[in-house]
């Protein structure tokens, strides 16, 4: 198996109001290889989006090294970011798609896929003001299935929907998903965790105080959970 | 494992990013357009009510006796109004796609150039309108008229330049959103929009005048080919693209540098 994605002594602070310094995280190490699905766990506020995030290369790290395997792509998936309200669905399924480097061949041929996948009938035209938080995971769902990605960082997206809709997108995980790519899966859902993924991190108190397998990482979040 | 440096280079290439800006810039204007009740006819509508305004005001209620000072308020007005409006718009435009930059990794100078190159298509639009109410007015079209396009490429260029610094401003501190437009509204008195740079007796004054302020000196282009029929001053023109061209090039270097300082201000925040 390949490597994909190494985090080596990642750290990253944020200027806040009350801290100039503020650490999200420190010390972080991590390797992502291809076909690997690997959650990340830990309380709100604990750093998770961000990390996903420096995986992203959205954010540099403060301090560490992160290192892609040559010409690999990451896209992130997170709940209803990154979608113009004014436009319509399939407008922002569109601009999605040519933001990941499909061709505007490619991203035409997408959209009929993703109108299929997401289920959204008429609203698919309609603009996404007008979409309920469900709407928007579909959307931004069926879109991110669409960008080739080696890489697919989700940060919680498959906790939303109806019960219908999390089961469509756990298969099309499995079956879109398969092969070389690899997830990094951002969750509160244990069960989730546990179908979908092979290992888990838990990030606390801005550190990594556990890593392996699933139920071993999520006992020890649970111990620790209020 | 063979790796890639930490590098903020996208995805997508050259010519990937041309098609993303005129397809964000597009969806935009629909996406306005949208928003009203009245939808594209704005493009029309907002300079005929800036025309009526100065109508009733100078020529109604002032009875300004100077000869076609109505078109020469509206030259001066329109081709005001394309800097004035994209360098504002284009200065919100990375804290307001705070949801795009913290999901997609992307050139973050792809979101100003998006809203100036959305300006500069309903500029078009105005440019034609413009042209037509000169027509009626009695104004002769020439070849000098061909003027305009070199002379709208420089406003491009500036309008670019400033709207990608002013974005990069806002990120910095957001409280610079009011000084971009007590900026404009700065330039909109000092680049002769309702006055007459050439009345400025002091010749030294206004030679200095038309070099440090770009848009003076467009502004008077634009009236010497439209409406006097004469060819533009050339040197004062040439100053104006070299300010137009240091502007974009200071910003383009700045965004090669700050696309990670981009998403945390606008992201963490």
């Amino acid at each position: 198996m390949t490597a994909l994605l190494k985090l080596t002594d990642v750290s990253m602070q944020f200027a806040t109001e009350a801290d100039p310094q503020y650490t999200v995280f420190r010390g972080v190490n991590l390797s992502i290889r291809a076909g690997e699905r690997v959650a990340v766990v830990g309380r709100n506020g604990s750093g998770k989006s961000t990390l996903l995030r420096v995986m992203a290369r959205i954010f540099a790290p403060t301090s560490g090294q992160v290192e892609w395997a040559d010409g690999v792509s990451v896209s992130l998936l997170s709940l209803g970011l990154g979608f113009n309200p004014v436009l319509s669905g399939r407008d922002n399924a569109y601009l999605s798609c040519l933001l990941v480097g499909l061709s505007q061949k490619e991203a035409l041929e997408s959209l009929e896929r993703i109108e299929a996948f997401c289920e959204l009938g008429t609203f698919f035209t309609e603009p996404v003001h007008t979409y309920s938080t469900g709407m928007r995971a579909r959307l931004g769902f069926g879109t991110a299935l669409e960008n080739r990605s080696q890489v697919i960082l989700i940060d919680e997206v498959l906790s939303v929907g109806d019960r219908a809709f999390r089961e469509k997108a756990r298969e099309a995980l499995e079956q879109e998903l398969s092969g070389d790519r690899a997830v990094v899966l951002v969750s509160h859902a244990e069960e989730q965790i546990q179908r979908l993924c092979q290992r888990a991190i838990l990030l606390e108190q801005g550190s990594v105080v556990a890593e392996g397998d699933c139920a071993e990482v999520l006992a020890r979040y649970g111990q620790g959970a209020p | 494992m063979p790796v890639a440096p930490f590098s903020p280079e996208p995805y997508v290439t050259l010519n990937q990013s041309l098609t993303l800006v005129d397809t964000m810039a597009r969806f935009h204007l629909k996406g306005e357009a949208r928003q009203y009740f009245l939808g594209y006819l704005w493009w029309i509508l907002e300079p005929l009510l800036y025309v009526a305004v100065f109508y009733v005001v100078f020529e109604k209620l002032l009875q300004n006796r100077q000869p076609d000072f109505l078109y020469f308020l509206i030259v001066g007005k329109l081709s005001f109004i394309w800097f004035s409006k994209s360098v504002n718009q284009a200065s919100n435009s990375l804290v307001m796609n705070k949801g795009l930059i913290a999901q997609v990794y992307l050139r973050k100078e792809l979101l100003p150039m998006a809203v100036i190159h959305q300006g500069f298509y309903r500029q078009v639009v105005i440019f034609a309108f413009l042209l037509i109410l000169l027509l009626v007015g009695g104004y002769a079209p020439g070849s000098v008229w061909l003027w305009l396009v070199p002379i709208a490429l420089i406003q491009a260029l500036l309008v670019a330049g400033c709207g990608m610094l002013a974005a990069l401003l806002v990120c910095l501190q957001r409280d610079f959103r009011f000084v971009v437009q007590m900026g404009t509204l700065f330039l909109l008195f000092m680049s002769g929009v309702f006055w007459d740079i050439n009345a400025i007796a002091d010749e030294t004054a206004r030679q200095w005048l038309l070099r440090l302020n770009p848009l003076a000196a467009l502004i008077d282009a634009y009236r010497q080919v439209l409406m006097l029929g004469a060819q533009p001053n050339l040197s004062i023109l040439s100053w104006a693209l070299f300010e137009a061209v240091v502007l974009m090039g200071l910003a383009t270097w700045l965004y090669g540098r700050l696309q990670f300082w981009i998403a945390r201000s606008v992201v963490a925040r």
